[in-house]
């Protein structure tokens, strides 16, 4: 293959599993953006939701070889009531206001769940197999990870079903409401307690859902939780905190930008044009491409 | 309104300033004698040494975010920026720490002016989530040149045995006076600020930005200045920090757990007031010691990094105003 040959398959590899990759990104995302989207929370936290999904399909796999994809409900179940309890305890005083104490709560919420991790499981990386990982495809002159593939198809039927729940359900209609103007849907009669909950319990089980589709073909530990959290805030940033279709494509430009760097500059440097592209629209674009006018 | 600075109760009147005075001397004074006494040993005086260098550390964070109210929990890059600059000035090109504190105090600021340049007009959350992607594009760039850096191995400092040029010792004595002048500088500052134009400035706008605007504040230099200080104070204290570890590498620099530790003293002791990071920076290391001896006992690793989070999210949800906050509370009879 001559030079030009060679660089045009070599980008369309990496845009072709950039893509693949970036759709979990996106799944990976899209919870925390819902729960900024209603509640204004930015649940620092997340990360470590997707790690404990990622380590719900562990143990899945290694202690009742189960695989992990067939348990993708039970793993969002989980989450979910993992999620109301950290939002019965520290998020529902901070309802509304995306401020400094928040954050920090959040943040001390990650070093907890964390570290309770790391004492459970033990500090080493772990992995877990279903019957698509280590599977490979040639697609034409395309290699891909048959793990990737569905991983893919799973993020973006789990994004399309939350849509579908929040533009066309009455429950859907309500968290807007409850998003758009808080008193006027109390005054409607929308007990916005339980939907913030509710909603709260959808982002968590979300985070839980992505991680245990991640855990097929990416090996957790305790701190993946924070290693994955600047990707997902960079996602949800580009495409639009509070929206979801937004941070779903926000996620697949991450994936892109990220392969595109690693397979034709140098891979130790993959996230670094991601922060710079965080930055960038930080100052100029803060509610991404499809976020609200969010504060 | 919750401008609480410490001097509108102490000068009230002149028996308060000298109690006050007097209570600002005694931790001083135990802190100086401490060698002196006989059970001391260099076990302690090191644990002393890490808590006066997390005072100061805490206090240059409390800056931007207790009496500035901006949000920054990307301050291991300017405490990284003064541990690089010192450490490769002087393994790579001999030049000693006392030169090398001065690089790294501008190498902030200018980081400090840019990273505020582009994201200080936004508010709150984006702000934070700025500093967190800068402190990991700076993990990635450290890792990135070895040679300058030493990569994921870190930094280690040349060792030249005790030496006043370079700035080393054999024990941790000489730091715990470095450290101890290195807070009550900070200390001074921070009282410097909270009475000062700027200071009220920077206040006023953490309370309201738009009635601080109407009020003729330029909110955005206010909070650059803010942040170009507390930046500057971070490196500094980030030399000490380096003198006395002889070692950094990108975690121990950028990592998000290293920037918790360093806004943990003003939260814990109280954002916003210039005794806050000492007590709860005091606090920390007390605490910090005394889960690690437990840690070790029951053989639990980051058992340390839990009760970090547990103290966090205690602050946060029942004590916002930290120790201090709550004890000027009560002398209010509030």
């Amino acid at each position: 293959m001559g030079g030009i040959e060679g660089f045009i398959f070599l980008a369309l590899q990496a845009i072709v599993s950039g893509i693949l990759v970036g759709g979990v990104y996106g799944i990976l995302s899209v919870g925390l953006s819902l729960a900024f989207g209603v509640m204004r929370i930015v649940n620092f936290a997340h990360g470590e939701l997707v790690m404990y999904g990622m380590y719900a399909g562990v143990v899945a796999s290694k202690t009742f070889g189960i695989d992990p994809l067939l348990i993708l409900p039970v793993s969002f179940l989980i989450m979910a009531l993992i999620g109301i309890a950290q939002y019965q305890i520290v998020f529902r005083h901070f309802v509304g206001h995306a401020t400094l104490q928040q954050l920090l709560a959040a943040i001390g919420c990650a070093l907890v769940l964390q570290m309770i991790a790391q004492i459970v499981f033990g500090a080493d990386a772990r992995t877990a197999t279903s019957i698509f990982s280590g599977q490979y495809t040639l697609l034409g002159p395309l290699f891909l990870s048959q793990a990737q593939i569905v991983a893919f198809i799973i993020a973006v039927a789990a994004t399309v079903a939350v849509t579908v729940l929040l533009r066309s359900t009455a429950w859907g209609k309500a968290v807007r409401a409850v998003a758009d103007d808080l008193e006027a849907a109390e005054i409607v009669g929308i007990n916005s307690r339980t939907i913030n909950i509710m909603a709260f319990g959808l982002s968590a089980g979300l985070a839980g859902l992505a991680g245990t589709v991640l855990v097929t073909y990416f090996p957790t530990s305790p701190s993946s939780g924070f290693a994955l959290m600047p990707i997902i805030i960079i996602a949800t940033t580009i495409g639009g905190l509070g929206s979801i279709g937004g941070t779903f494509l926000g996620g697949i430009a991450c994936g892109v930008i990220q392969q595109l760097t690693a397979i034709l500059w140098n891979s130790a440097l993959q996230d670094v044009p991601l922060y710079i592209l965080l930055m960038l629209f930080i100052a100029y674009r803060p509610t991404g491409f499809f976020g609200k006018r969010s504060e | 309104m919750n401008t609480s600075a410490p001097s509108m109760t102490a000068s009230q009147d002149n028996g308060g300033q000298t109690r006050a005075l007097l209570f600002a001397l005694l931790p001083v004074a135990a802190v100086a004698i401490l060698p002196l006494l006989p059970f001391v040993n260099d076990y302690i005086i090191a644990a002393t040494v890490r808590a006066l260098i997390f005072i100061s550390l805490g206090q240059a964070w409390n800056v931007v975010a207790g009496i500035g109210g901006l949000l920054s929990l990307g301050h291991g890059v300017f405490l990284g920026l003064g541990c690089y600059t010192t450490g490769i000035l002087f393994n790579h090109y001999g030049i000693p720490p006392w030169i090398g504190v001065w690089a790294g105090a501008g190498m902030a600021a200018i980081f400090a002016l840019v990273m505020g340049s582009m994201t200080l007009r936004m508010r709150g959350v984006f702000f934070a989530l700025a500093t967190v992607a800068m402190s990991l594009a700076m993990v990635q760039l450290t890792r990135h040149f070895v040679d300058l850096t030493g990569g994921s191995d870190g930094l280690a400092l040349k060792f030249n045995g005790n030496s006043w040029w370079a700035m080393q010792a054999r024990t941790p004595m000489p730091f715990l006076y470095g450290g101890l002048v290195l807070v009550i500088v900070f200390y001074a500052i921070t009282r410097w600020i909270l009475g000062s134009k700027l200071g009220l400035e920077m206040q006023a706008v953490r309370d309201d930005e738009t009635a601080a605007a109407a009020a003729g504040v330029s909110v955005f230099r206010t909070k650059l200045t803010g942040l170009m200080l507390s930046a500057v104070m971070t490196a500094v204290a980030g030399t000490l920090y380096m003198q006395f570890y002889m070692a950094i590498d990108p975690d121990a620099a950028f990592g998000l757990s290293q920037a918790i530790q360093l806004q943990l003293p003003a939260l814990l002791g109280g954002l916003g007031t210039a005794w806050g990071p000492i007590v709860g920076g005091a606090l920390m290391i007390f605490l910090s010691e005394v889960t690690n001896l437990g840690a070790t006992k029951l053989e639990i690793n980051g058992l340390d990094i839990l009760v970090y989070g547990i103290m966090l999210l205690f602050v946060v949800l029942r004590a916002p105003k930290g120790i201090v906050g709550f004890f000027m509370d009560r002398r209010r009879g509030r």
